[in-house]
């Protein structure tokens, strides 16, 4: 049961030496990562030990829920090789608490410390940090700091977290429900009263965790004789994590703060540069974001204005924000996006220290607070006509999203994009959505690949749900619904523009080509003879990635300035060629993707660019780094757009030495020349040599370079969709209840594509993960919130055996736009839940309301075992 | 290589004597110490992963005495006397082995914090036996888990040296 796969463009084979403008684009150029990578030199960030360096280890809460009512480090203290304990109330007076990120109308978001000092909310909320010669040591002595705790009810379900009795874990907030907020579009009533059916299920996602193969990890080092503080840590945001820990890991008086900013014109410049850096040219589209969502926050907890206006003079006052800098990064799926509380403490006890402190957390933590997800119940209701077009959706939202926030990135954003993407590609005549966000004795809700992934798997689900209810086919119910090129222009109820690049129909057309329908009976009874039942399953979804233009004002408007990637491209006055980006690669092959972009507009080869990533005093500003599959378009649309600037300008230079119109000049394999007459070319050194000559050299990022220049890639004017539909074949055994999948196929559309093998493995990668949930991983816990899964033991990662082989199809779209890339990074997870738990229901021919269906969850569903 | 440990002995010290990659080294570590952090704290070979730290995920893997090992699992102590191969010793004299060269060819990796463990392991099990069908490599690499790949394209790498090795023999 095999098909061939089929790619539009590419091949294993390409060479890597440049024939000139275009060669390398969408041809799968081997990695140029993999010469570190495959012979183990590369650098995690645990690989780095400098001489002298302590180690840390944290002391966590064994309880979901509890008061800590004391705690002694004397004994722990005494432990030989121990050179600091550091506790809840030493993390007060040392540092400041974590600010809101995002302010939604109605949203309660908590203040708090890297470190708890009165109340513990998660089984691994860290209470205690130890600092020692070495992390056996730091362990060792962990397990002697004496916690002594008053245990609460631990909130472990949504149920309980929604009953307005339950125990507060924000004692501020009055109950577990921080937000509650309901919108809608069209004449939600008047559809729903007028529609032939009305048809409604819940549909419940479990826990979820990233899981990346590394784990977090930091390192803060303290220079003894100057105290500059330089991190390396595995983060997808270095920026971000070095504006964090300037503003939180050490407390400084306010009017201190302020003094030092008004009395040091130094720091004055310094600040209003990083404010420039940081808000750039966007500062009138940053006012219009929403003022007044601010004003439920302030009035639960009053303490954040003061702390916004401390924590703000403090990073006016200070000149000596760190430098940070990621290497090598062992995957991260939206969970390093996150800046750690862990990493906090750990920098303020190197700065309270004044030495140099490595943390590298262990598997156990990871899985316990290293970042959770995807935790949702939806009740969908669908208002239909009889002959299968749908015309209204109402959505009841509930999102668990354990004990602490995530920081920057975690439920309310997410929340307000599930809002966004919900209706899908279907044309609904109304929409509403009810969100609320419940806090529960969890670990922190962070975004995982798709963090919204549950509006695909919801929606796909009940669209699944109307067809057999109305006894259509997956497919008839999805053609008859989807926007299609005769609808552009268009927009989604909820606002975001749709055109050409929404090609979902095209796709499930594709899709349905490629899944060889007519065979499916045959399929069927052979699967029965054999003790099985077969079902195929269909999902299709469009994701902004990045989106139109509009996109994220829908989301949260206001802030889509922030989305805006700068990127620098350079020759160095040897000739060498740099290209600088705000970018943090990890695993994504950044190096290959963005050295093919710019080698095809500077007439090189691969291994002629330099890509330059990871260093806050290199890397340009920008504050998300990786994430949101935004590498493809809007990082790899700022490489064309600035190499395409950078050739502009050498070309010119080298015009003036040839005595030629700028028009006349191309470069092939490095050499500049005139046309047809490569003989009397010049290489980049030369130009570069003349330039330094002429005295035309200019300031770049860190020094003097023949050229330099920089450009933005901004969402406004360019964008569009990336869209799939994954079709899933499975095969559930009636005796056992496990699931094998014969067969499955993605049928995809992200434009054109740079690297074709690195477009098959993100999607591949995607849907295993998608595999993962719906089949084993589960991050559990009990009614009380105690963790049921914080070994790879209980929490199941699938392996080779299990993962079958996955076909990718291309479809290529042209945008309209200029940057004609999207991308690819999250859309295998967005898709994978949906098509595989369709084609379980229909294989058992029982409605599915869960994701996760392990065996037993199977066999109960179809009535074998009772659910106890 | 010298002992280049940041950790303090808190109990009594032992050295270790034994080959690594085929050069023959006296390790003095704590009595305690895992095989892993031998390898990455005293000899600074780090291209050995730790993912887990509990025998699970394969990351760690290396070649004991001809076998596949998860150095997380054993301790420095039960080396004396053992050959010892991890993915630094894989290249010989800047040439890749073929697996390496195959996971290259076929986009085997993308964080690449697994590679070193999937290598080792399908090096030591090509080196028991090159003649492997697909379901038996999934089966072998069954103990490694990756996390960004869905293994589609390590398997391809692998059936690529199995081919590669076959036309060598
Ligand atoms: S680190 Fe040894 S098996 Fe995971
Ligand atoms: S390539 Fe990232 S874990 Fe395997």
């Amino acid at each position: 049961m095999t098909s061939p796969e089929t790619h539009h463009t590419g091949t294993f084979d390409t060479a890597t030496q440049g024939s000139g403008l275009g060669a390398f684009t969408g041809t799968s150029v081997k990695r140029v990562e993999d010469h570190r990578l495959l012979v183990g030199d590369g650098r995690y960030v645990a690989d780095v030990v400098p001489p002298g360096c302590l180690h840390a280890a944290f002391v966590r809460s064994p309880f979901p829920h509890a008061r800590l009512t004391g705690i002694d480090t004397s004994e722990a203290t005494r432990l030989p090789g121990v050179v600091s304990v550091i506790t809840g109330s030493d993390i007060e007076e040392l540092t400041n608490p974590f600010l809101p990120f995002l302010a939604l109308p109605g949203l309660y978001t908590p203040l708090y410390h890297s470190l708890s000092s009165e109340r513990v909310r998660f089984v691994g909320d860290p209470v205690a940090l130890v600092v020692a010669s070495s992390r056996a040591v730091a362990e060792d002595a962990a397990e002697l700091v004496d916690v002594t705790y008053e245990v609460l009810d631990g909130i472990g379900t949504i149920d309980r977290a929604l009953d307005p009795e339950s125990e507060p874990i924000w004692p501020r907030a009055k109950n577990n429900l921080l937000y509650d907020r309901t919108t809608d579009h069209g004449d939600v009533e008047g559809v729903f009263a007028d529609a032939d059916h009305v048809f409604t299920e819940t549909f419940r996602c479990p826990r979820q965790s990233n899981q990346p193969m590394e784990t977090r990890g930091i390192l803060v080092e303290v220079d003894s004789v100057t105290g500059a503080v330089s991190v390396r840590a595995a983060t997808q945001a270095p920026h971000m994590l070095r504006w964090q820990i300037a503003a939180y890991a050490r407390k400084e008086s306010g009017p201190q703060s302020i003094r030092s900013f008004l009395t040091n014109p130094e720091r004055r410049g310094a600040f209003l540069a990083a404010a420039k850096a940081f808000v750039g040219d966007k500062g009138e589209a940053l006012q219009s974001s929403d003022s007044t969502a601010m004003q439920h926050q302030l009035k639960t907890e009053p303490r954040t204005a003061l702390q916004m206006v401390r924590t703000g003079a403090q990073l006016l006052g200070r000149d000596d924000y760190p430098h940070v800098d990621a290497d090598d990064i062992g995957g991260g799926f939206g969970a390093k996006g996150s800046v750690a509380r862990e990493e906090i403490a750990v920098a303020a006890a190197a700065l309270a220290i004044g030495r140099s402190i490595q943390w590298i957390e262990d598997r156990m933590e990871n899985l316990m607070d290293g970042g959770q997800a995807r935790e949702e119940e939806l009740t969908l209701s669908i208002a239909c006509d009889a002959d299968g077009t749908v015309r209204g959706l109402d959505v009841d939202l509930v999102l668990d999203q354990g004990a602490y926030p995530g920081n920057p990135v975690g439920a309310p954003i997410t929340v307000r994009i599930m809002e966004v993407m919900q209706p899908g590609a279907y044309r609904f005549e109304a929409f509403r959505q009810r969100s609320r966000i419940v806090a529960t004795n969890k670990g922190k809700y962070v975004a995982y690949r798709g963090p919204w992934a549950n509006e695909t798997w919801a929606r796909e689900r009940m669209i699944n749900v109307v067809a057999r209810r109305l006894g259509l086919s997956q497919t008839e119910i999805r053609r008859k619904n989807m926007y299609g090129d005769e609808d552009w222009p268009a927009a989604m109820l909820t606002g975001p523009a749709l055109d050409v690049t929404c090609s979902v129909r095209k796709t499930l057309e594709r899709a349905e080509e490629l899944a060889d329908l007519d065979r499916l009976d045959a399929l069927r009874a052979d699967a029965v003879s054999r003790g099985k039942r077969l079902g195929i399953g269909f999902a299709s979804y469009h994701e902004a990635a990045p989106g139109p233009p509009d996109y994220f004002e829908h989301v949260n408007p206001g802030t889509s300035a922030l989305l805006d990637q700068p990127a620098t491209a350079s020759v160095s006055v040897d000739g060498t060629i740099q290209i600088w980006t705000s970018q943090m690669p990890h695993g994504q092959s950044h190096e290959t993707t963005y050295a093919q972009l710019a080698a095809d507009q500077l007439g090189v080869a691969i291994e002629d660019i330099e890509l330059v990533y990871g260093d806050t005093s290199r890397a340009p500003f920008d504050l998300l780094g990786t994430g949101g599959s935004r590498g493809g378009p809007v990082g790899g649309g700022a490489v064309r757009k600035v190499g395409r600037h950078l050739r502009s300008v050498v070309v010119a230079k080298a015009a003036d030495m040839l005595e030629a119109s700028v028009d006349d000049v191309t470069i092939e394999r490095g050499n500049i020349h005139v046309a047809g007459v490569p003989a009397r070319g010049l290489t980049y050194a030369e130009v570069a040599a003349r330039v330094v000559a002429d005295g035309e050299t200019v300031d770049g990022r860190d020094g003097t370079y023949a050229f330099s220049v920089d450009d933005t890639y901004t969402s406004a004017g360019d964008g569009g969709w990336s869209v799939a539909t994954h079709v899933c074949w499975v095969e559930v055994d009636v005796e056992t209840g496990i699931v094998e999948i014969p067969r499955y196929l993605v049928v995809e559309d992200c434009g054109p594509i740079i690297n074709p093998a690195i477009v098959d493995g993100q999607v591949r990668g995607g849907v295993a993960q998608g595999i993962g949930a719906v089949l084993y991983e589960r991050a559990a816990y009990d009614e009380q919130a105690n963790p049921q899964a914080s070994t790879y033991m209980d929490y199941l990662i699938p392996t080779a055996t299990e993962i079958p082989r996955i076909e990718v199809d291309h479809m290529e779209t042209l945008s309209p736009g200029e940057n004609d890339h999207r991308g690819v990074g999250e859309g295998g997870m967005i898709g994978a839940p949906a098509a595989i738990t369709n084609a379980i229901e229909d294989a058992i021919g029982v409605t599915v309301n869960d994701q996760h269906l392990p065996p037993y969850r199977i066999l109960e569903l179809m009535g074998i075992i009772r659910p106890d | 290589m010298s002992d280049s440990t940041t950790h303090v002995a808190i109990g009594g010290d032992i050295t270790i004597g034994c080959t690594v990659n085929g050069e023959a080294v006296a390790v003095q570590v704590p009595v305690r110490t895992s095989l892993s952090d031998m390898l990455r704290a005293a000899l600074g070979l780090t291209g050995t992963h730790l993912g887990c730290e509990h025998g699970v995920c394969g990351a760690c893997t290396i070649i004991v005495d001809g076998a596949a090992v998860r150095s997380c699992l054993m301790l420095a102590a039960q080396a004396e006397g053992s050959d010892i191969r991890t993915i630094e010793g894989l290249a010989v004299d800047g040439r890749w082995h073929p697996v390496q060269t195959a996971m290259h060819d076929h986009h085997g990796f993308q964080c690449a914090f697994c590679a070193p463990g999937f290598m080792m392991t399908a090096v030591a099990m090509l080196e028991d036996d090159p003649n492997r069908s697909e379901q038996e490599i999934r089966e072998e690499l069954g103990g490694n888990l990756c996390r960004c790949t869905g293994y589609e394209s390590i398997v391809d790498g692998v059936l690529a040296a199995v081919a590669t090795l076959r036309g060598a023999s």
